[in-house]
């Protein structure tokens, strides 16, 4: 395999790309200045080298403990627990939650062979034992996923054994949509879940 | 509804056409091996976007071939619902690439989000010689003539069903990887929430059209009635109609309960992919079931009922008269049993009729009132 074929097979394992974009991209680079392409390769070099999990919430960090964890100012009361920290920055976007986060890094998916073992739940349990009763709440931010699910299903099982409130994230008609165009399975969820005015 | 234009291309051994249909319908009048079932094949696979012979999408491209495309051009007729907007016609496409294995569906040249949305669109009934086996085989085939009706008619139905398969695989490996354990008992509450769902859907549905499915047996059979009841594989479901949340406990008991059978067997042994669709002859006490003690002629009348009834759904969950395929259906019936059906098709049948027949004289349905086109070599003859 050449070298452009290589780079091409590489870039087109990432997430949304298709083989055309990383033959477009390889091109590109080819093309620009041997600066822009050493740039990226040095960025992505010192990524996978210096980003790690926050020992506490499994968050990516540069240092041993993420930023949202140090912050004093954080409620120390509520976590919310998330298949991946992509979550977290999603989350972290809406400015709305003043409280912790903790990472799961996946979903519970017997089919492939992944259980609450290859989570992280017992540091999630260690959380809320160790903490002298300071984690009071914990809201379950799983995806909507069948997956998900039971991922949120069985932590309430276990997390309620604690004595932590679990919440979950509440599921309906996302803003700025219109009602013609949201499918069937949501609306009806958003029906059964709908508010007093 | 009525099927209005086919346009085929690079379909099975069909060569490449742009056939237009008359109203009333058409007889495809021809010899063995010649393509009039691959014909009614391409108009029901704008139905259900799959072959109804179970045929992998990879076979249905002609040889050498690597696209086939499908295009229909469906209008309403007088009584008929309109589609969206109130629009009288719609133009369905499917479309299957062998490289990447790619299939392609749009409505009005808009591709659909999902390809569920897609289906249903043609409302058409197809009957076959194969259908016996609605009766013959085994409970799973019952159940998936139960999902396509109710995934063409009820909206909601495929979606609760794909997630009750989804969360069922999951429980079943896990039940292999976990035993007793929590995170088996995980997946129960999602279990019950769609299983639920299905059952309901499914018990509805025999509800409110067991009745129409005697009437349609009497008639066919010139005498008896037939019954049609849901075997729940829920044990222990609340009797008379059904709701949702006495189904959900049902299923949540059920499934608590057999979870030390479960664990064991690796599997689940309780839900809706147990259900049987039991089909009676005679209605009242004594009633037997149809697969173990019925006639040759009585199997097949029932098969027959079970497709008329698909009919009666569209015509009432759809408000659509609709296009019936009828693959060489008479050939064989006993001529007591073909009368009377041809006698019930005339008074019931009033829309678009397709049928296919390896000779003139086998036309039994219409036989006056539609055109007759010939077929050779995959060549329609007009």
């Amino acid at each position: 395999m050449s070298l452009i074929d290589e780079v091409t097979r590489e870039f087109s394992r990432l997430p949304g790309i298709g083989p055309r974009t990383a033959r477009r991209l390889v091109h590109h680079l080819l093309r620009s200045s041997p600066e822009e392409g050493r740039r990226l390769a040095r960025a992505l070099d010192s990524l996978v080298d210096r980003i790690r999990p926050c020992r506490i919430c499994g968050n990516h960090t540069e240092e041993e403990t993420c930023a949202v964890c140090l912050d004093p100012k954080r409620d120390r009361s509520t976590v919310c627990v998330v298949e991946s920290a992509f979550e977290v920055e999603s989350v972290e976007r809406t400015g709305q939650f003043q409280g912790l986060y903790h990472v799961l890094g996946g979903r519970l998916s017997p089919l492939d062979g992944v259980g609450p073992e290859d989570l992280r739940i017992e540091e999630l349990l260690r959380r809320a034992r160790d903490g002298d009763g300071e984690v009071r709440e914990a809201i379950l931010a799983t995806n909507p996923s069948v997956e998900g699910e039971a991922t949120a299903v069985y932590l309430e099982t276990i997390l309620r054994a604690e004595g932590v409130r679990v919440t979950r994230l509440a599921r309906g008609i996302p803003v700025g949509s219109d009602l013609e165009y949201v499918d069937g399975s949501t609306l009806a969820q958003a029906l059964a879940g709908r508010r007093e005015m | 509804m009525r099927l209005a234009q086919l346009v085929l291309r690079s379909f099975r051994n069909l060569v490449d056409d742009a056939l237009e249909f008359p109203p009333e319908g058409v007889a495809v009048v021809g010899p063995n091996a010649q393509g009039k079932s691959n014909l009614l094949e391409a108009i029901y696979y704008l139905e259900v976007l799959r072959s109804f012979r179970g045929a992998p999408d990879r076979d249905l491209v002609r040889f050498g071939g690597d696209v086939f495309r499908l295009q229909g051009r469906v209008v309403t007729a007088e009584n008929d619902a309109p589609f969206q907007g109130g629009r009288p016609e719609r133009t369905v496409a499917a479309a299957w690439q062998r490289s990447g294995g790619r299939k392609k569906v749009t409505l009005d040249d808009v591709e659909t989000e999902r390809l569920g949305d897609g289906v249903g669109h043609v409302c058409a009934v197809l009957f076959t010689p194969a259908d016996l086996a609605l009766v013959d085989d085994g409970p799973h085939v019952r159940r998936r003539y139960l999902d396509i009706v109710l995934s063409l008619s009820e909206p909601g139905y495929m979606a609760a069903l794909q997630r009750y398969r989804q969360v069922l695989s999951q429980r079943n490996a896990a039940l292999k990887a976990g035993g007793h354990s929590p995170q088996t008992h995980a997946w129960e509450p999602l279990l019950v929430d769609a299983g639920s769902r299905v059952t309901v859907f499914r018990s509805r549905w025999i509800d409110t059209m067991a009745a129409s499915f005697s009437r349609i047996h009497e008639e066919i059979s010139g005498g008896t009635g037939a019954r049609m009841t849901l075997d729940s594989g829920i044990p222990g479901l609340p009797e008379g109609q059904l709701e949702l949340e006495g189904v959900s406990e049902a299923l949540e008991v059920a499934l608590r309960e057999a979870r030390d059978r479960d664990v064991r067997l690796g599997t689940t042994t309780v839900g809706p992919h147990r259900d049987e669709l039991l089909l009676l002859l005679a209605p009242g006490e004594g009633a037997q079931d149809v697969r173990r003690f019925g006639s040759g002629g009585q199997r097949r009348s029932v098969a027959l009922g079970l497709r008329l009834l698909e009919a009666e759904t569209i015509r009432r969950r759809r408000g659509r008269e609709p296009l019936l395929l009828m693959d060489d259906v008479f050939a064989e019936l006993d001529e007591a049993r073909s009368m009377r059906l041809l006698d019930l098709l005339h008074r019931t049948a009033v829309g678009q009729v397709i049928l296919t027949a390896p000779r003139k004289a086998e036309i039994r349905f219409r036989q006056e009132g539609i055109e007759r086109w010939g077929i050779r070599d995959g060549r329609i003859l007009r």
